[in-house]
């Protein structure tokens, strides 16, 4: 019975929290996350903050086709195509044009290429991509040009030969690189991120391992093997470490360990909780929280885990800083010193915390956009709400939602180019790791063997 | 005079009396004495012996026997037909009487040897199960873990009460040490409850500090919302996830 009228008072205050809840938050969020959830015109400070606000180009990407019948040729040709359309498809900056519209025959060679077939309805290309591969020798050797088909005079942007073994790995980074060279060269000089990478914490060997991927979903593969607790993974700037939290010393510490030898680096082991460790983007300190004081506090050290600085004071939580990864002078983390978990920002020595967004429910996981001008987090708007992926525009506090209806999507982490998330979510009937474009377009699932979580895209 | 009166007298009676016994005699012809029969078989003999005539549960005996005059000899229970003379060993279950029975053309046999069995004494008692053990199953039952509200890591008035019962017995308990673990339910980022975890695991270690328990004793860890006891999403659920709960020995640090 007193469980009953408790659940009922609970319900009661929910009601009335959701009420002033909805007062407080509604009118703001009515504006951006109107009807319909979808990217408008009055969010092109939005688009343009994640790189995805000049309009789409219209790409044509020709198959290329073997040049003889050799049986592996064939196989790695496919596999080239494949993985060169899938890049170039979700860079977020090409409207890649379906293949059913192509000249039958595909171009191989520049003179093979008759404009008009391109620049005409249906196809109505801008750009096309095209070339051939063959086997010379042992190697794999593939020819890839980039022509700006509406330039008629001098239509070449891009030509690369690219010579490779003949097995799948090196096929696949050939495609990548080529998809890196075509984005960079059209889409205003920034990188792609085709050969980027996601740390993962995974269950699928059923102790939480810490465990990498290609972006694309290729290739996962263990970094730990402890049979322990291992959890938040985070890239080093320069990809050549990872650091993480693993209870395989019997105690939540940090690890350090180096991609590079395959080994770990000793990193000192604090008393009571060491957590979420976060590189500084001048690689010689990480932002680190440690309960060793009795709470959880940040704190930020050198890069060896020594010289540790306090940065936190608050009673209660403080945890998950993130660096601006542009300036390296500020660091945005978690801290429940409201009464519920909540997105702050302070200098990165400590001083001028603020609260980065207002509003109830419960926000964390923040992730810095690497143009240092937007978070990332994931907010759960009321009590009885789901969890979802927003984006915050620090300057303004704009906020917009990326994620809806479709269970529970949290732990956001921006692509190097600005133009991606990866997350979790549950959307697929089990918790995986799911990459977007950063306005919340063009979800694809990443993981598909046991659960798969807390993603961190490498830089 | 007399004397010789009566010795004549004796002689007399005497010659009488062989006379009459003469006069009653058959007057038939004697037939010829039989031969003499062969003499009866000899009667076989057995004797049976068992060393030692008690043995412990599992212990072996020596049966040792002996016989003249026998051609089957038969040793029960369990041996069988054996030779003349020998010995065997058996190692009998219970308290058992071996009989040994000699047949043979002059008649049967038997001997008997008693063997008394005895029941080991039960093995010693194991020895006491060191304290540790004991206080693990004392802790099981004894001990109550502290339940939390959602995202909140305050000692409830229902948790208050529990760590007052829990530091009494680790007070009468001064030789344990134990470590409180932290525990959230799923809801909020995993990181986030990693850092409650510990805040919950630390609330009840200082008050129990405060009741008396000395903080050396006391190891904390948060394990977050990482092991959880229940797996549904409900609230009956999620409440016994967010809890402090004890175990045995220090962290290792």
């Amino acid at each position: 019975m007193s469980s009953k009228h408790l659940l009922i008072a609970r319900l009661l205050s929910n009601r009335k929290a959701a009420r002033v809840a909805f007062l407080l938050l509604m009118p703001p969020l009515f504006l951006l996350l109107g009807p319909g959830q979808r990217l408008t015109r009055s969010q092109d400070w939005f688009s343009t903050g994640i790189n995805l606000g000049a309009p789409k180009i219209r790409l044509a990407v020709s198959e290329f086709p073997p040049r003889s019948v050799d049986q592996a040729l064939v196989s790695l040709t496919g596999v080239f195509n494949k993985v060169l359309w899938n890049d170039l498809d979700n860079s977020g900056i090409f409207d890649v044009v379906s293949k059913s519209y192509y000249p039958l025959k595909p171009p191989q060679e520049p003179e093979d290429v008759v404009l008009q077939n391109w620049t005409d309805p249906p196809v109505t290309a801008q750009m096309l991509v095209f070339g051939h591969a063959e086997v010379t020798g042992s190697s794999l050797v593939v020819t890839a040009r980039l022509f700006d088909v509406k330039n008629a005079s001098n239509p070449g942007i891009l030509a690369k030969r690219f010579v490779v073994m003949m097995n799948e790995p090196s096929t696949r980074e050939a495609a990548h690189r080529f998809a890196n060279e075509i984005i960079q060269t059209v889409g205003g000089g920034i990188p792609g991120i085709s050969l980027t990478r996601v740390a993962f914490t995974s269950n699928r060997t059923r102790h939480p391992e810490i465990w990498v991927t290609d972006y694309d979903g290729y290739g996962p593969r263990p970094i730990t093997n402890f049979g322990s607790i291992s959890l938040t993974p985070r890239w080093s700037p320069d990809n050549s470490k990872l650091a993480f939290t693993t209870y395989i010393l019997g105690n939540p510490d940090i690890f350090l360990f180096s991609l590079e030898t395959n080994r770990r680096i000793p990193f000192p082991r604090y008393k009571g909780l060491t957590t979420t460790p976060s590189f500084a983007p001048d690689r010689k300190r990480i932002a680190l929280c440690s309960s060793m004081s009795g709470d959880p506090e940040i704190y930020v050290s050198d890069v060896n885990g020594y010289n540790l600085q306090r940065l936190t004071f608050s009673p209660g939580v403080d945890i998950s800083p993130t660096w601006n990864p542009k300036t390296g002078n500020e660091i945005a983390f978690v801290s429940d010193r409201s009464g519920s978990p909540q997105i702050y920002i302070m200098s990165a020595d400590g001083t001028n915390p603020r609260r980065l967004i207002t509003g109830g429910g419960d926000a964390s996981s923040p992730s810095w956009s690497p143009n240092g001008l937007l978070v990332a987090f994931n907010w759960r708007v009321t009590e009885t709400g789901t969890y979802d992926v927003y984006v915050v525009e620090i300057a303004t506090g704009r906020i917009i939602q990326l994620t809806h209806d479709a269970g529970r999507n949290e732990h956001p982490t921006w692509s190097p180019d600005g133009r991606h998330l990866a997350f979790e979510s549950t959307s697929s009937g089990s918790r995986q790791v799911w990459t977007m474009l950063a306005d919340g377009s063009n979800p694809r699932q990443l993981t598909f063997d046991g659960e798969n979580w807390n993603p961190n895209w490498s830089n | 005079m007399r004397q010789r009166k009566r010795s004549l007298l004796f002689l007399v009676g005497l010659l009488g009396v062989v006379v009459l016994l003469g006069a009653c005699k058959k007057k038939v012809a004697a037939p010829p004495p039989p031969p003499p029969p062969p003499p009866p078989p000899a009667a076989p003999t057995v004797t049976l012996t068992a060393e030692p005539s008690t043995v412990e549960k599992g212990g072996s005996v020596a049966l040792t026997w002996t016989s003249e005059n026998a051609t089957d000899l038969d040793l029960q229970p369990g041996v069988g037909t054996v030779q003349a003379k020998g010995s065997s060993t058996a190692k009998p279950e219970d308290s058992t009487t071996y009989t040994i029975t000699a047949k043979g053309p002059g008649g049967t046999q038997t001997a008997s040897a008693r063997v008394t069995v005895t029941i080991p004494p039960p093995p010693p008692p194991p020895p006491p199960p060191p304290p540790r053990v004991a206080t693990e199953e004392e802790l099981f039952t004894q001990v109550k873990d502290a339940y939390f509200d959602f995202d909140k890591s305050d000692i409830r008035p229902d948790a208050q009460q529990a760590l007052t019962a829990d530091a009494d017995f680790f007070k009468a308990h001064p030789e344990i040490k134990f470590t409180i673990e932290g525990h959230c339910d799923e809801r909020g980022s995993e990181e986030y409850n990693l850092g409650l975890g510990d805040r919950r695991a630390n609330a009840a270690k200082n008050l129990l500090v405060n009741l008396g328990v000395a903080g050396d004793r006391v190891s904390v860890i948060s394990y977050g919302k990482t092991r959880p006891v229940c797996t549904d999403s409900n609230e009956d659920c999620w409440q016994k996830n967010r809890r402090a709960h004890f175990v045995l020995g220090s962290v290792k640090k």
